[in-house]
């Protein structure tokens, strides 16, 4: 294995360098988004954190917590408003006490939008001063494969992955590809292969590079610039593009920064 | 029709717009970042994004509903859809022209052929749009226009005293003059909902009211959790809430003494003048969505926590319980009502201070929120997304 891959202390070795910029509620997903644009870093919006009642509040706060421990990360600044349900004071101790390149940003202890703008942006950058990109061969790295529909190829290309050292994990009880790629990333996965169904669009996920493999539907051949691998791609054309990928190799899915994550809710809305 | 000082946008369904935005909506999560990319190349133009896959599910004509009302506002004057052609999607653009969407822009990706592609004519498109919206004038409208929205997060303490008593004296004095006002938050006025049922100008809706408070009560208990598990909420209970009946009864208070003119479902369009209970969340965002997608055109949003809060399409005020709060997070509170708790002023004189900061901000002056760019966005839903955190 020759992927270049970087060296995230306890959360392992990924295959991106990412920082991400984690707001704990939805009420702080645009001020996060303003910081992570400001220093080259990563954010998503997701609507949760407050308003949450019975298994989702340890759910959400563990998927939260997931993300910010994913191998892909080089560091996490949390942007917390600071009266919701998921406390970003509590999950950034949390957090940091599995991963020292924390920090949190309360919004209502900063003085306001602007200053915890610039705050989050001093203390994002002092993230990345301290922990700089450290270079690493890879051990081994792990694909999810999201089998939104069936693949005839996929033992075939499960055989052949494990042949050249890279371990597989395969989802397919979501209802879509966001679902799956919840799963995916809970379970580690470096990169992910995605075989979304026909009546789907390509998809992402903001930190793991996600690979599109089209099916013959007339929504995906009428989109298949959207996708990174044809139809009838061969196995070792997959497992090329997926060595590229690795190897820091950009997918369609993070040129067109498509990426949305589907938080996990078990309860309504209250 | 009594003389106003308002100015607003006609709309050709005979609406009024109290902003005049070009909107990007996605109808697929997968088009969430192409509708932020177009927004961000193209200033003045709003977009959301949401986690919505197009699923079909119990949620799926609650959703359809939502995006066809947020994308039909008056405050809009264009929609562009983002698309992928799915029969849902057919839905949800038929419904939003029923409710008075006049001028739409469909983009599908599957005819534009590829998501870069997508971004570069949505920004064309918008572009375009917005030099026509800017052709559009104000003129003077009836007080009718004026659509309020009533919400509360991250109340304290000083919430039912100060800053919610004095929006309802705002709310009053606009639903007299003919404007509708919408109080929400069934989560909030739990506990609360007899003393809006007694204001109930007939007995059935009255009735109504109590059934919604129970209806949902009930869909709480059915997954086994006790509500006053989660209100007040740890954030209120550092405010000095004790009880979700004492946040509930300061929450009321925001809807002021007026009669209560009915009961709407969540997204539902008020009817006519008056004062109203809509169904929502106790989630500020869901809250708001639905809000919007009942063409509520503007927000006063009462905290003594304080939030950036804002809306895509809809001027949200937010006013603060507190004058420490006002002043720490000034950037984001626009009205301090803290001065009543402090005994510089009346709950009269604040009433009206609101009342005055409506007209203002109605005629086109500019929230903090709309000013920081603010604008999140959640869809409400009712079952789950999931069948187990296990899974």
């Amino acid at each position: 294995m020759t992927s270049n891959g970087f060296d995230h202390g306890k959360r392992g070795i990924g295959v991106r360098n990412h920082q991400l910029i984690l707001p704990s509620v939805v009420c702080s997903t645009h001020i996060s988004r303003r910081i992570a644009s400001a220093v080259g870093a990563l954010s998503f919006s997701h609507q949760h954190g407050c308003g949450i009642i019975g298994a989702d509040v340890a759910g959400i706060e563990d998927f939260f917590g997931a993300l910010a421990n994913h191998p892909n990360v080089s560091s996490c600044l949390i942007v917390s408003l600071g009266c919701e349900t998921i406390q970003g004071q509590e999950l950034g101790a949390r957090l940091a006490s599995a991963n020292v390149s924390t920090k949190y940003q309360i919004i209502q202890d900063s003085g306001g939008v602007e200053a915890t703008v610039s705050a989050g942006i001093l203390a994002a950058r002092h993230l990345q001063e301290s922990y700089p990109p450290v270079k690493a061969a890879f051990g081994n790295i792990t694909v999810g494969i999201d089998l939104c529909r069936e693949s005839a190829q996929i033992a075939e290309l499960i055989a052949g992955l494990s042949e050249v050292g890279v371990e597989t994990i395969v989802a397919r009880q979501g209802k879509s590809s966001a679902e799956n790629f919840s799963q995916l990333m809970l379970a580690k996965a470096h990169v992910i292969l995605s075989f979304p169904s026909p009546d789907q669009p390509a998809s992402g996920f903001p930190l793991i590079p996600v690979i599109n493999v089209a099916s013959e539907s007339s929504l995906h051949q009428g989109i298949i610039a959207d996708f990174d691998l044809a139809h009838e791609s061969t196995i070792e054309a997959t497992i090329s593009r997926i060595m590229e990928v690795a190897d820091a190799q950009a997918t369609i899915a993070e040129m067109n920064g498509t990426g949305e994550i589907l938080a996990p809710r078990l309860v309504r809305s209250t | 029709m009594s003389l106003s000082p308002i100015r607003a946008y006609l709309r050709p369904n005979g609406s009024w717009g109290l902003r005049n935005h070009v909107l990007v909506l996605p109808l697929h999560s997968a088009l969430s970042s192409s509708a932020r990319a177009i927004e961000d190349a193209c200033p003045g133009a709003v977009a959301i994004t949401h986690d919505w896959s197009g699923e079909v599910d119990g949620d799926l004509q609650r959703i359809i509903r939502i995006l066809a009302g947020f994308a039909s506002n008056p405050n809009n004057f264009a929609t562009i859809f983002l698309s992928l052609g799915s029969p849902n999607e057919e839905e949800i653009n038929a419904q939003a022209e029923n409710l008075g969407l006049a001028n739409v822009v469909h983009l599908s990706l599957p005819h534009i052929g590829s998501t870069k592609l997508l971004i570069d004519v949505g920004i064309r498109e918008a572009s375009d749009l917005l030099v026509r919206a800017h052709e559009q004038i104000r003129i003077e409208a009836p007080w009718s226009a004026i659509v309020l929205g009533l919400e509360c997060g991250g109340s304290d303490a000083l919430s039912g005293i100060t800053a919610n008593p004095a929006l309802g004296v705002a709310s009053d004095r606009l639903v007299e003059l003919g404007a509708m006002s919408v109080l929400g938050e069934t989560t909030e006025i739990l506990g609360a909902e007899h003393l809006l049922a007694a204001r109930a100008i007939t007995q059935d809706i009255g009735q109504r009211i109590i059934e919604t408070v129970a209806r949902y009560e009930k869909s709480i208990n059915y997954e086994g959790i006790d509500l006053r598990g989660a209100q007040p909420s740890r954030g209120n209970i550092e405010g000095g809430l004790s009880t979700l009946e004492e946040k509930s009864l300061g929450a009321a208070k925001k809807a002021g003494n007026a009669q209560l003119s009915g009961v709407l479902e969540y997204a539902e369009i008020p009817p006519a003048g008056g004062l109203y209970f809509m169904d929502t969340p106790g989630h500020d965002i869901e809250q708001l969505t639905g809000y919007a997608a009942g063409h509520i055109n503007i927000v006063v949003f009462t905290t003594g926590r304080g939030t950036p809060t804002g809306s895509a399409i809809m001027p949200v005020i937010k006013v603060a319980t507190n004058s420490p709060m006002a002043m720490k997070l000034s950037d984001l509170i626009d009205l301090d009502a803290g001065s009543i708790a402090d005994g510089m002023e009346t709950l009269a004189e604040v009433g009206t201070r609101i009342f005055d900061e409506i007209i203002r901000i109605a005629n086109g002056c500019e929230t903090k929120a709309e000013i920081s760019g603010n604008h999140e966005f959640a869809l409400s839903r009712m079952y789950k997304t999931i069948v187990s955190y296990d899974a």
